[in-house]
């Protein structure tokens, strides 16, 4: 209000500045660490004063984990997983929340929307083991399926797309194109799909990194080497005799770099998505 | 004569349904797919909770026993014990830290507010199994930047990880690390909602920052912050990831066992799947119940002011 700076104004600025850029600093020194250390043989990883930069750098790391883990297979493993995963939870979730958003007279809809609510209070650690067992009598372990489907039509995601199909697709579109005797789910996939493009996009970055990052489940129903994604292969590499940290962090640059581009290109969209799960209080 | 009522109120019924045979159509999906991985799991653990099975050989009843076994279970209770003290020991700080780079994020002042947001945020999107085994190279005792760092400043070495005093320091300096950039957007956003009006009557009135602080900011945030803690003590319950990799699942000991860790072994280290149900149900009820609790209370207080 006031465009002239009190010298304590200025003292507050100057203090905000100084502890969010040190703050900064140390939220991104862990990455550089990551980076740095892709790059150097083990020894130079352990040498005291530490090296801040590699010198001379390696690409050995590289080659090696290509070399012994099968790298590239578990890239694909994780690609695939992944995809499949987010895919069918971008067309599940939007289907039920345009579902739920446009069909409000329907017979028990509050009552149905209301258990889907319902069914966030679940924790994961309670049915962890039936899950579990369900994946094996489905035959599912060692399988894509049991990283894809699982987790993948949640009630997050159908409240999150109700809620924009509810305040951004107007019932007169609807209603034109239901006269002009398109389909029901030709309404859906034509027209209701193309308009909820940024609220996909927020729900699609939230379930990729998910998916991506999943360690456990996925520790848990894959089993052969071929099959590991990547977290379970750095996992697996970690627990050698005589920890190849070289090789880890090239391997662990590599499962982290598709993620950091992935939030700086989505940035503005997984936030919106992030910040919608507070409204769910 | 009944039969014929019978099959009207059914005809009635499929009358209404029919027109909307898409709305139905479209959210099966979400149903077929949680009674598979949702509600028979649920039901399933409730039953494996009197039980006493190993996953291969059959199935025993064993009724209560579970649960007074649960009783003396020694581990549990160092597990749970765990949890509080890593609790305790990252939420304040976080939070804090959360509260404070929102409110600083949220001036309108701020230069490079995207970059500094990011930077704040990029720990949540990393992958965990990566970034604790990055932990593990900076926490190294000997040859560590952070006992590296430290020397400069005329502290001796901690043992970060090898030592049962430190490791859950060390889990909760992770946590701090990959937490906080969340904490602080949910805040954001929460400082977002309040009115500016309400900021400038307050100046017109002539509160100083300290007083609108006081008396605008944190009363309106209270459900936001209420909100995260929740969702930190929740996350401090269950963490997994941060535990199995940084400290090889609890280490060095038990000394940074948390509930997750001490399930998952349960279940998948033990193979006590009926035990281990039996763990996992009574404490998610006494959450439930402690959550509805606390939830009342906060109703109660907030019709008050």
């Amino acid at each position: 209000m006031n465009p002239s700076r009190t010298p304590q104004q200025l003292l507050v600025r100057g203090a905000a500045y100084i502890a969010l850029t040190a703050t900064a600093v140390l939220f991104l020194f862990p990455f550089y660490w990551l980076v740095i250390s892709a790059f150097k043989t083990q020894a130079q990883i352990f040498t005291l004063p530490p090296q801040w930069l590699p010198l001379p750098p390696t690409g050995a790391n590289f080659v090696d984990i290509y070399r012994e883990a099968n790298l590239l297979r578990a890239f694909l493993n994780s690609v695939l997983t992944t995809g499949g995963h987010v895919l069918l939870a971008l067309f599940l979730c939007s289907l039920a929340g345009y579902a739920f958003a446009k069909y409000p007279q329907a017979p028990g809809h509050a009552k149905l929307f209301n258990f889907v609510l319902g069914t966030m209070m679940i924790p994961g650690a309670v049915t962890l083991i039936p899950s579990f067992l369900v994946m094996v009598r489905l035959h599912w372990i060692d399988t894509y399926w049991a990283l894809i489907l699982p987790g993948a039509v949640g009630a997050f995601g159908i409240f999150w797309m109700r809620q924009y199909f509810h305040a951004n697709l107007p019932d007169e579109l609807i209603q034109a194109a239901r006269i002009d005797g398109c389909s029901e789910f030709g309404i859906y996939w034509r027209i209701a799909l193309p308009v909820a493009r940024p609220a996909l996009a927020a729900l699609g970055i939230l379930q990729l990194i998910g998916s991506w990052n999943n360690l456990m489940w996925a520790f848990l129903v894959l089993r052969t080497p071929g099959m590991f994604t990547l977290p379970v292969v750095i996992y697996l590499l970690n627990g050698e005799i005589r920890t190849p940290y070289g090789m880890l962090m090239a391997g662990g640059l590599l499962t982290t770099l598709p993620l950091v581009v992935a939030f700086l290109l989505f940035q503005r969209q997984f936030i919106a998505g992030v910040t919608a799960g507070a409204v769910k209080q | 004569m009944s039969r014929l009522s019978d099959r009207s109120t059914i005809g009635a019924w499929w009358a209404a349904i029919w027109p909307y045979r898409h709305f139905y159509l479209f959210i099966a999906p979400f149903f077929v797919l949680f009674a598979l991985f949702g509600l028979y799991p649920l039901v399933f653990s409730l039953y494996l909770s009197f039980v006493k099975w190993d996953g291969l050989t059959p199935m025993q009843w064993v009724g209560l026993s579970n649960f007074r076994t649960m009783l003396g279970d020694e581990v549990l209770r160092r597990a749970l014990w765990n949890t509080l003290v890593i609790g305790v020991l990252y939420i304040p700080p976080m939070l804090g830290l959360a509260f404070l780079f929102a409110q600083i994020l949220n001036a309108q002042w701020l230069k490079l507010k995207a970059f500094y947001r990011a930077a704040l945020f990029l720990p949540c999107v990393t992958p965990m199994v990566v970034i604790a085994i990055v932990f593990g190279l900076l926490f190294s005792s000997e040859k560590g930047v952070l006992n590296y760092a430290l020397g400069f400043l005329h502290i001796p070495g901690i043992p970060w990880l090898t030592s049962e005093q430190w490791s859950k320091v060390s889990v909760a300096i992770l946590v701090v690390w990959r937490w906080t950039g969340y904490n602080m957007i949910l805040m954001l956003a929460g400082l977002q909602g309040i009115p500016e009006d309400y900021y400038e009557a307050a100046a017109v009135d002539g509160a100083t920052a300290v007083q609108r602080m006081w008396c605008i900011t944190l009363p309106l945030l209270r459900p936001t912050v209420r909100f995260c803690l929740l969702l930190s003590l929740l996350g401090t319950l269950y963490m997994f990831d941060e535990i199995f990799v940084l400290t090889n699942g609890g280490g060095p000991g038990t000394s940074s066992l948390n509930f997750g860790m001490y399930l998952f072994n349960l279940s998948f280290g033990s193979f006590k799947f009926g035990y281990a149900s039996c763990v996992a149900y009574t404490i998610a009820i006494l959450v439930f119940i402690g959550t509805l609790i606390t939830n009342r209370i906060n109703r109660q207080r907030g019709g008050e002011a």
